[in-house]
């Protein structure tokens, strides 16, 4: 009876080692693959990030904003950006989540800054404008009223020249 | 002349005038396309910034240097993406003449954001790792390192060149530019690229 008892013991210990160590294996496979996908998506994440504050870089150079600050932030983002699938790539997941993280939050920061360019810029460009059509507003209203003046000035000394040059009629008395 | 004339006259000059007051508005809001042309350039200078002294007969695990330069003449900051390649004598090459790329995969990707008018350059410091087996006549390449990255090369080898006598390989560099229309980078039908003897211990 106390064979048997050791016996079944011994055989319960043996299927208590192989599902531990059975499931401590499947966590970490699964816990790899959760590694990896995380990296997946932060990568992905980040180069999505990228193109979106290159176009907000690109708006802001459109608008008249000097972008050449923003542009190398973007470059420092794309370094850590190729870490992250260097990383990846050498199955370090972990780091490559954290250099695609690094890369996200400069992308961000050059994202809301180039929108804030954007603006700035555009506000610039439209209180110049304001200032170049009251000019041209001013411009065009002295040069059409300076015109009628030149043109009405022209006009009588024109007549005055025509009608001085009218034939005159003399009394022939001798 | 007489009046109707010197009316019409008076009108056109008007009218001249108020075009020159007008012009600094319309300059703002008409675009005046610039006549240069838009092109990017790809340059690849040796290690003391010259285009001399490109490394060529090269031995394993020892570094070289490269500066690797793009040139932005677009007409807006863009968005570049050089993809390194390593080729054998008879693998795919890009095609200068018909503008395709390699279709060999990239060892490494280097994006580059470029200012209108400026230019871009990158040093470049690599090492090949590689064994020669005797035997096959053959280098059997396992990495590359370029500026601290190592680069897995398991599946590329080169064998000897019996007319010119050496393990010929070409590094080249391909540009693609980003392309805000198809959101993808497109080839920018530009690539540079040196060609390199990969000398083995018995004074190949």
């Amino acid at each position: 009876m106390t064979k048997l008892t050791v016996k079944s013991a011994s055989k319960l210990l043996v299927l208590l080692i192989v599902l531990i160590s059975s499931t401590s294996i499947f966590m970490s496979k699964a816990s790899a693959s959760n590694l990896e996908d995380t990296a997946t998506a932060s990568i992905e994440t980040a180069e999505n990030a990228l193109v979106s504050a290159y176009q907000a870089v690109l708006e802001a150079e459109q608008a008249g904003a000097n972008v050449s600050g923003l542009l190398a932030r973007l470059n420092v983002a794309g370094g850590y950006l190729a870490n992250a699938h260097i990383w990846y790539e050498l199955g370090d997941f972990d780091n490559a989540t954290r250099f695609a993280n690094l890369s996200y939050d400069v992308e961000e920061e050059v994202r809301n800054e180039a929108y804030e360019l954007k603006n700035e810029a555009h506000g610039l460009w439209v209180s110049d404008l304001w200032l170049r059509m009251t000019i041209s507003i001013v411009g065009v209203i002295c040069v059409v009223f300076l015109g009628f003046l030149a043109w009405g000035a022209f006009k009588r000394r024109y007549h005055k020249r025509i009608l001085g040059m009218r034939p005159k009629v003399v009394s022939d008395e001798s | 002349m007489n009046l109707e004339e010197y009316r019409t006259l008076f009108i056109v000059a008007t009218l001249g005038l108020t075009l020159i007051a007008v012009a600094p508005t319309l300059g703002m809001i008409v675009p005046i396309p610039s006549g240069s042309e838009q092109f990017s350039e790809l340059w690849l200078l040796g290690p003391n910034h010259m285009a001399e002294d490109y490394p060529f007969n090269i031995t394993s695990n020892h570094n070289y240097s490269v500066v690797l330069g793009i040139g932005n003449r677009l007409g807006y900051c863009a968005y570049y993406l050089v993809e390194v390649k390593f080729r054998n004598q008879t693998q795919s090459a890009p095609h200068g003449f018909n503008r395709t790329p390699s279709n060999l995969s990239a060892l490494f990707n280097i994006t580059a954001f470029v200012a209108d008018e400026e230019i871009w350059e990158l040093p470049l410091t690599f090492s090949f790792g590689y064994t020669y087996n005797e035997t096959l006549s053959q280098v059997k390449f396992y990495n590359l390192a370029l500026n601290d990255f190592e680069l897995d090369m398991k599946n590329y080898t080169i064998v000897w060149d019996v007319e010119n006598d050496g393990f010929f390989g070409n590094l080249f560099f391909e540009l693609w530019l980003y392309n805000m229309a198809s959101s993808s980078f497109q080839y920018h039908s530009r690539f540079v690229g040196i060609w390199l003897n990969a000398t083995v211990s018995n004074g190949v």
